[in-house]
């Protein structure tokens, strides 16, 4: 049986390796204890090292342990998701709160997922809708304004 | 007697039409909060305020009441039904909750949920009525070594939530290490801000909770838009067999989450918390747990519902909030003029017992709409999956912008999202991240706070009863395992 360390179980415990050590270097300028009272980088400090050493740990765990080869699930529709998402966030601040949504939701429903259009159009306006009376008009949440005002 | 008169009268001034009125208001006020990420219940009293200038003391503290309780079975729905916690109180039932649906069982997961609610709500409001003054007195002997000791009994159990204990530890410490960006509480420097002005507030459970539950499951599972939905729905009421393993949990729930919730600051989330890893100690077959145990729901929902109740007894009975919404409650009470505190059972009584007596009729009231409703959304998850999960994704956008109109928290969602998205993908679970980054910034407190009060002497934990005994229980439940597995060994 083929076995070969997964990809992304590496590149999480390198993120929270990288993690716990970034929060070591950081808190180690800060004042650590003074007198009798521990001070700002203390909890901080000890969370890094803690974070740092655990990761480690699943890394050994990773490159001693190696688990059985599995089939990665494609990850193609989760990126153009992801993609879509991005865009919206950008479309926040240069067009509005309520056009960015109504058009991740059109283009999730109609371009992603092929849904008819029609019914697309009239699903992304009911929710954008029902998302801005909710948030702005009944909540009062100031929420990022567009040309259009909304 | 003298009680049960008292809250007769209660349930007289309760029962008139405007107060049940604005019961009925609050209960679907807050289950709607419940649902909106975003947006708690503090939040919505704070913003319903304004409008309750004329209205009667009773009947505003009536609504904000049952907006409390209700948000917590709010945000039951959504955890159960697309994985996204409304509340931080509802993290822990996301676990069996979610799994409950996928397997067909979405309406007994919101059945048990909306009888257990009923049940720990009525029994949190009968602890309310009988123990607020003798436990008020007790929790006050809370100081930071025992809310340090209880937070630590907690994160003793973080790694006991996911499904690899070294996995729960990583996440939960990384949890606890994003709970310190921000302004340093104790001396109010900023720390890991990185020079952006953004990040002074620290990062908020709402994002982490978004995306690591909301984007992330959506980015694991949007493959399956054209999927076939899940067909069966199922019944809402639980079989007898349901029954059986939901009936102690929802009982051992309510206690748990009375007693955290009397404390101070501790609240509902440590509530739902503690209430599950009872559970899972408890349970005959542990590995049951985290893939659909209907006490996996039972207990957590029971507790955050009594965890409301019992922070009404500090509020009441000493005029101390025991949780940011009662903080806001407690506002209001000032603002109508009256003064909580120790007096509140004799110069307030008609308030006070009319509130009491409210909240078995608001918690009938949640039992009475979520039942026959409990159906009706479960059917949600009939819908195609094309058709749900990009209406999520608008909400957890919605949601991380609205907590304070900041665009940078929408980018830091969507990076949160992508660690989410790999965490499912590999079995890290989320659930301790998100515990982590609540319970961290008060182990924090409290733990600078005592060895401050100790000159720096680590023996005050050890030095006061209520904080050697919580320290005890937290080596009990490191120790566990391994004193099981010596007994086991012992014993074959």
């Amino acid at each position: 049986m083929r076995h070969r360390i997964a990809p992304g179980e590496l590149i999480l415990a390198l993120f929270f390796a990288l993690l716990g050590g970034l929060w070591i270097v950081a808190a180690a300028r800060m004042p650590v204890w003074q007198g009798f009272i521990p001070q700002s980088g203390f909890l901080p400090l000890w969370y890094g090292i803690t974070l740092f050493a655990l990761a480690a740990a699943i890394l050994a765990r990773l490159y001693f342990e190696k688990a059985p080869h599995k089939d990665e699930e494609p990850v193609g529709k989760a990126f153009v998701v992801l993609a879509a998402l991005a865009a919206s966030v950008v479309g926040l601040d240069l067009i509005g709160f309520a056009p960015s949504i109504f058009l991740l939701l059109l283009v999730l429903f109609a371009a992603v997922e092929r849904l008819p259009i029609v019914r697309s159009f009239a699903v992304a306006a009911a929710v954008t809708a029902v998302l801005f009376l909710i948030f702005r008009t009944w909540l009062r949440v100031p929420l990022p304004v567009g040309p259009l005002g909304i | 007697m003298e009680l049960l008169g008292q809250l007769a009268q209660g349930f007289v001034a309760a029962l008139t039409p405007m107060n049940l009125l604005m019961c009925l208001l609050g209960v679907v006020l807050g289950q709607i909060i419940g649902v909106l990420p975003g947006i708690g219940p503090s939040a919505a009293i704070a913003l319903l305020l304004p409008l309750t200038y004329g209205a009667s003391p009773t009947a505003a503290i009536i609504m904000f009441a049952g907006i409390y309780y209700g948000a917590q079975y709010g945000g039951t729905l959504t955890s159960v039904l697309i994985n996204v916690p409304g509340e931080s109180s509802s993290v822990m039932t996301t676990l069996d909750g979610y799994q409950m649906a996928l397997q067909g069982r979405g309406g007994v997961a919101l059945g048990i949920a909306a009888i257990g609610s009923f049940i720990a709500g009525c029994l949190g409001t009968v602890g309310l009525m009988l123990l607020a003054p003798p436990l008020a007195k007790v929790a006050l002997a809370f100081g930071p070594p025992e809310y340090c000791m209880l937070v630590l009994l907690g994160l003793t159990a973080l790694a006991a939530v996911g499904g690899s204990v070294l996995k729960g530890l990583v996440t939960g410490v990384a949890g606890m290490l994003l709970g310190t960006i921000g302004i340093d509480p104790q001396v109010g420097a900023p720390r890991f801000d990185f020079g952006q002005l953004w990040l002074l507030d620290g990062i908020d459970f709402i994002i982490l909770a978004v995306a690591l539950f909301g984007v992330g499951e959506v980015l694991a599972s949007c493959r399956m838009g054209a999927a076939d939905p899940i067909l069966n729905v199922g019944r809402v009421l639980p079989n007898r067999e349901e029954w059986r393993q939901a009936r102690m949990a929802i009982l051992r729930g309510s206690g748990i989450g009375f007693l955290i919730g009397i404390l101070p600051a501790a609240g509902a989330t440590i509530a739902s918390f503690v209430a599950y890893i009872a559970e899972k100690k408890l349970a005959q077959d542990p590995s049951r747990l985290g893939k659909g145990a209907i006490e996996g729901v039972a207990g957590p929902e029971s507790a955050n519902n009594a965890a409301s109740a019992g922070a009404m007894v500090p509020m009441f009975a000493l005029g101390v909030p025991g949780s940011n919404t009662t903080a806001v409650m407690l506002a209001a009470l000032i603002m109508f003029g009256l003064r909580p505190g120790p007096d509140m059972f004799t110069t307030n009584a008609a308030l006070v017992w009319a509130v009491i007596a409210s909240m078995f009729i608001g918690n009938l009231i949640l039992l009475l709409l979520n039942l026959p409703l409990a159906g009706l959304f479960a059917r949600l998850l009939q819908i195609r999956y094309s058709w749900i999960y990009p209406p999520i994704l608008a909400i957890c956008l919605t949601g991380a912008v609205a907590r304070a109109n900041n665009v940078e928290d929408a980018w830091l969602m969507l990076a949160f999202g992508v660690l989410g998205w790999l965490m499912k993908r590999y079995d890290w679970s989320a659930a301790p991240m998100i515990l982590g980054l609540v319970l961290g910034p008060i182990f924090e407190n409290s733990l600078r706070q005592s060895l401050t009060l100790s000159h720096g002497s680590g023996a005050i934990f050890l030095a006061r009863p209520i904080s050697a005994v919580l320290f005890a229980l937290a080596v009990i439940a490191v120790t566990a395992p391994l004193w099981s597995r010596i007994f086991r060994a012992k014993t074959v």
